[in-house]
């Protein structure tokens, strides 16, 4: 490679990764944590899933508990599983009913608990696991501007991975096998940031693909919606397979009350290992009443494997099918493969693990970026302000991420003795939290302190985490375990050994003092 | 070991051009070199494909716009190929005509 286009593609990577940095620590180590965002939802409110992948529910009792709060007649009603939880989504369009009541005219979300017939908003359903979820694409930041700014954060990540990976090309295979702890320390910085980064590099070029389109979908889609639909959104979303069906409403009443459960076996009967995640009615009570079971074969059967059914209610007979035994489209696989490569939900807790081991190097594949950015320019023949600067941006940056890892330890503990918690708590208690320990680390001045205490502080943390659930649950690991209750186990032996891990590491920290 | 200076862009304007030509330009050929596939062929596969592949292209694009020599003339480049991907989608648009 030419001198010129080495040094303008090593440029480029610095100053990419160095612009992004903090951000996509953050989407990382937020990311890492929501692989388990349902373990921490039901560990949190102590609560068993009925069944992982399907909705446990009885269709015929849910409807008759919603008629008790709400007028149902004229309304589309949808039930989903989303997550691993045991509530469910519920949502209620407005009745199209003319002469319904002004409260039937209004549309309702919320969540229902299966068990006990609870509902839910999503204010007070709102959890840690949601919160981290949503930290990781900037939810929280004034909407649209996080999803942007997560979007376009992923982008450069995506331009920061090809032009590191070109400048690195010479070495790519020599470079993998060196790690040198003892030496300089611009040395193992460089070291664990292109070895670990090569380790990380499939998985980190699909995390920023994905993520972009995740959040800059819209630049896909408006452009094709001009230049090929000629404005018609809908047709694209026709052809894409987004679009809902409709019905239109007779507004004829039907007097009988018909049972759906019967549409849901119905379903499952057809295809073996169905899973229903979704139950859709269209008219309800009306004689144009219709009912739509989707779903998907279970993973291990088959990987892209959406199925849908849909049912004229009142005759029983079955309008439309999409079969999920046949060969699924190349549309279906793209789909698909998006997501589930980026919610790693497809192969059980070790695809999970591993997935989470390897956002938190991609975490460290941030922080040796830029200590090599640091270590780089703070020599001597650099002059002292720009010095003061650079180490200045580096111990801010450094207070910001590591500080994530006690104030997210924390959280888990706070939660549980504030339960419920709500969205407000956890706002506060996250975001001042994580403030107050930069401030602190920030006017320490000390990197080595910031990241000795952190991962200590975290580790205290962590160990204390079991113990703060089962002291407020009484549901201790070896009861979860008995029970079969493995979400609720799992945030508990998790944290065990992240806690052990990172309390070794703060042990093995020895000061080391930067030699030029 | 910073990048060594003498390499790198020090016009301001030049750097603008660079900037703008490998964003918003390359946004702009990405997004036109998939358009004129789907106007072509079996659109619903192309765009599907384009979830991905763009934004793929569209790095590669920014990449390219900051290895030019001159930023102004890779905004030309960019603009002619983008004129020419247009020709494809208009005429693609006319001989594929979507059914509804």
């Amino acid at each position: 490679m030419a001198q010129r286009t080495y040094n303008i593609l090593f440029n480029l990577h610095t100053v990419s990764g160095i612009v992004i940095s903090v951000a996509l620590y953050v989407i990382f180590f937020a990311g890492s944590f929501s692989f388990f965002r349902d373990e921490i939802v039901n560990w949190e409110r102590n609560e068993g899933v009925i069944s992982k992948k399907e909705i446990p529910l009885n269709l015929d009792s849910v409807i008759d508990s919603l008629s008790g709060n709400y007028q149902l007649y004229g309304r589309d009603i949808s039930i989903t599983k989303y997550y691993e939880e045991r509530r469910v989504n519920v949502s209620l369009s407005a009745s199209k009913d003319s002469l319904a009541t002004d409260e039937a005219k209004v549309s309702q979300f919320f969540y229902l608990d299966p068990l006990t017939y609870n509902t839910y908003t999503y204010i007070n359903s709102y959890s840690l696991g949601e919160f981290l979820y949503r930290l990781h694409f900037f939810a929280q930041i004034y909407y649209p501007i996080g999803y942007y700014l997560s979007g376009f954060v992923a982008f450069f990540f995506l331009f920061a991975i090809i032009t590191g990976v070109l400048v690195h090309w010479k070495k790519i295979v020599s470079n993998f096998y060196i790690f040198r702890p003892w030496s300089k320390l611009k040395t193992i910085w460089t070291d664990a940031h292109t070895a670990l980064g090569m380790i990380g590099l499939p998985f980190q070029f699909v995390y920023a693909v994905t993520g972009a389109f995740f959040m800059l979908k819209l630049l896909i889609v408006a452009p094709s919606v001009f230049a090929i639909y000629g404005g018609d959104q809908a047709k694209l979303y026709e052809d894409l397979e987004y679009a809902d069906p409709t019905f239109p409403f007779e507004n004829n009443k039907e007097d009988s009350v018909i049972s759906l459960n019967g549409f849901i076996d119905q379903t499952k009967a057809t295809w073996e290992n169905f899973n229903v995640s979704e139950v859709k009615i269209y008219n309800f009570g009306d004689a144009n009443m219709h009912v739509a079971i989707n779903g998907e074969l279970d993973k291990k059967t088959k990987f892209t494997a959406p199925g849908k059914v849909v049912y004229k209610a009142y005759t029983g007979e079955v309008i439309s099918k999409k079969d999920p035994v046949a060969q699924s489209s190349y549309l279906d696989g793209v789909k698909n493969v998006m997501f589930r490569l980026h919610y790693g939900d497809y192969g059980g807790y070790a695809l999970k693990v591993i997935s989470f081991i390897l956002g938190i190097i991609s975490c460290f594949v941030i922080i040796s970026g830029v200590m090599i950015w640091l270590v780089a320019r703070d020599k001597k023949n650099i002059p002292e302000k720009k010095r003061i600067f650079y180490n200045r941006v580096a111990r801010i940056y450094l207070a910001i991420c590591l500080s994530m890892y006690p104030i997210t330890a924390l959280s888990f503990i706070a939660v549980k003795i504030a339960q419920p918690a709500g969205l407000e708590f956890i706002y506060w208690f996250y975001f001042l939290g994580w403030l107050l320990l930069t401030t602190f680390f920030i006017l320490k001045m000390d990197n080595y302190f910031t990241n000795k205490s952190c991962l200590l502080l975290g580790s205290i943390f962590g160990f204390l985490i079991p113990l703060v659930n089962g002291f407020t649950t009484g549901n201790w690991m070896w009861k979860s375990f008995a029970a079969g209750q493995d979400q609720i186990l799992f945030i508990d032996v998790f944290w065990l050994i992240t806690a052990s891990i990172t309390l070794f590491a703060s042990f093995k920290l020895k000061k080391k003092e930067a030699a030029n | 070991m910073p990048a060594n200076r003498k390499y790198l862009t020090q016009s301001a304007w030049q750097r603008f051009a660079k900037i703008s030509a490998g964003i918003l330009g390359g946004f702009i050929v990405a997004t036109a070199f998939h358009l004129a596939l789907a106007s072509c062929f079996s659109h619903v596969a192309v765009l599907i494909t384009s979830t991905f592949s763009s934004f793929i292209l569209w790095a590669v694009l920014l990449i390219v716009a900051f290895l030019a020599k001159n930023g102004w003339r890779i905004w030309l480049i960019y603009l002619i190929v983008t004129l020419l991907l247009a020709t494809i989608i208009y005429y693609g648009n006319i001989f594929n005509t979507i059914e509804s």
